[in-house]
């Protein structure tokens, strides 16, 4: 469960990127987070993986207040959160494999591990047979699929997509969708951040709209 | 699964030097060079003592005895300092003779000497370390001779020995001085090599921290990596200073008639070690200096 207790994030200088943010979350949902460019989507994001912290509230995850997290305690909570972004961040001087098996490593999973796991995560993505390729070779939307198969290889509980279909051609949307609906459907909380409102009225999910950094819609 | 971690951050560190062999280059050419004039300068310090002890071993310590000493009284006194240290060479300068050398010391000027009505030397012993004193040695030496009976004065060339004891000082000084600069500056230089391979990686290092690697994940491969610098590093300077003692410091003994007689030091597998060790040290600071500040960035 996430739950978000009056959240503000402000830089010194602007108006405050998020203010008084309060949602809560439950475990197993899947959630739309939607508003235009600025809105707040990417910063609440970089929130929940402590990427950034908050100016002001209280943000528990799994019941665990992460604005008290220490810095060593980060990587940690980490392990439970899996995270897709628009430009993929894949390493483009490693496999396909080794790159789904770079979430692996840092457990200190055994190498024979790291590849069954990930091939295994490659195979539900559709990818088993790139696994050898650079990501330079794959498509747009072979590399997001990789980059989804990272972020679920040691089975998060959370999954945060910012903008996964951003960078897409509308025909592979549907297909990188259907691979965080599958994860929702093994029991993963999954938040996708979109500007793309199609995606909300094509797939009826919770949506929690954002416009200057405020909840103005959330159904 | 420590063991594999381990054998895979080892694997990673080794790969990375292989990927980006200039910058290692740089880096393992920075602290040979560092070393090998540390370990110079080292060897050099050894040497330079081991000279001022030689020099400060020729210094005797002259005993002036009171000047109704019988001969008999000042062998017993000499019998008495060689029984007490047999490492001392003693002899017995009796007025007679103390006389004898100050003509002939006088040389066309002894003359003068002729009109005295009797002898003013007192008599004395002369005492000579048979194996090399430093400085400390021999003033001590004297205070305790001082203390004898029937000893009126010491001498032992004093200021000689201060200033033989302020050039020691002076040159621990400058020895240590000149190593930690070139060590620190070997340090520089090894953190901002790695800091560029740092910045470089900088792309993976952020997924890294995202799939939830800890700091200390994140910093194990360049510090193996900066070890490893620092110990090839270390085995050039090592193989150079062992080639400098083996064919240019013969020479070079000869050459300076000073130096005859002072033998560089031998360069034993504790020396080789703590080398070795001072570039792994090197290696891992100049490593963990740019990781640091890198993650906290």
């Amino acid at each position: 469960m996430i739950q978000l207790f009056h959240v503000k994030k402000a830089y010194p200088g602007d108006a405050p990127v998020l203010d008084d943010v309060t949602l809560r979350i439950e475990k197993g949902e899947f959630v739309w987070l939607t508003g235009p460019s600025g809105a707040g989507k990417s910063t609440l994001l970089k929130l929940l993986f402590c990427a950034e912290t908050p100016t002001s509230g209280q943000i528990l995850v799994g019941g665990r207040n992460i604005v008290r997290l220490s810095q060593g305690g980060i990587p940690f909570l980490r392990r439970n959160i899996g995270v897709v972004f628009q430009d993929f961040k894949l390493l483009d001087n490693r496999t396909v494999v080794e790159n789904v098996g770079y979430a692996l490593e840092v457990l200190g999973a055994s190498d024979a591990e790291i590849r069954e796991r990930s091939l295994k995560r490659l195979d539900q993505v559709g990818l088993k047979h790139k696994a050898a390729s650079l990501p330079q070779r794959l498509s747009g939307g072979e590399q997001q699929r990789v980059a989804i198969a990272r972020a679920l290889v040691n089975e998060p509980t959370i999954l945060l997509a910012d903008e996964p279909t951003g960078n897409l051609d509308p025909g592979l949307t549907d297909s990188i969708l259907q691979l965080l609906f599958d994860a929702n459907a093994r029991g993963t909380t999954v938040i996708v951040a979109t500007h793309d409102r199609t995606l909300l009225t094509r797939y009826h999910k919770r949506t929690i709209a954002l416009a200057s950094g405020k909840v103005v819609f959330d159904a | 699964m420590i063991a594999h971690v381990a054998w895979r951050l080892s694997r990673r560190a080794a790969m990375n030097l292989w990927r980006a062999p200039l910058p290692s280059l740089v880096s393992v050419l920075t602290i040979s060079l560092a070393l090998f004039i540390g370990a110079s300068f080292v060897l050099g310090l050894f040497a330079a003592r081991a000279l001022l002890t030689s020099w400060g071993a020729q210094a005797s310590v002259t005993l002036y005895l009171d000047k109704e000493t019988t001969d008999e009284q000042a062998r017993g006194l000499l019998q008495k300092v060689v029984a007490q240290s047999p490492d001392l060479e003693v002899v017995y300068v009796d007025r007679a003779l103390a006389l004898k050398r100050l003509r002939t010391e006088l040389g066309d000027l002894s003359g003068a000497l002729d009109g005295l009505s009797q002898n003013p030397l007192p008599p004395s012993l002369e005492v000579t370390p048979k194996s090399a004193l430093p400085p400390a040695g021999v003033r001590m030496l004297a205070a305790q001779l001082g203390q004898l009976p029937g000893v009126a004065e010491v001498d032992y060339g004093r200021e000689w020995l201060d200033k033989l004891e302020a050039l020691a000082r002076g040159l621990r000084v400058f020895g240590a001085g000149a190593l930690f600069t070139v060590l620190g500056a070997a340090l520089l230089v090894v953190a901002n090599t790695i800091r560029l391979a740092v910045y470089a990686r900088r792309d993976e290092i952020e997924i890294m921290k995202l799939v939830g690697a800890t700091d200390g994940y994140v910093r194990a491969p360049f510090l193996l990596e900066g070890a490893l610098q620092g110990l090839i590093g270390a085995a050039l300077a090592l193989g150079g200073v062992v080639a400098v003692q083996k064919w240019l410091l013969p020479g070079a003994t000869q050459a300076f008639a000073f130096a005859a007689g002072i033998r560089a030091p031998n360069l034993t597998p504790a020396h080789g070690a703590a080398l070795l060790g001072a570039g792994a040290v090197v290696g891992l600071f100049g490593s963990w200096l740019a990781v640091a500040r890198f993650l906290r960035t």
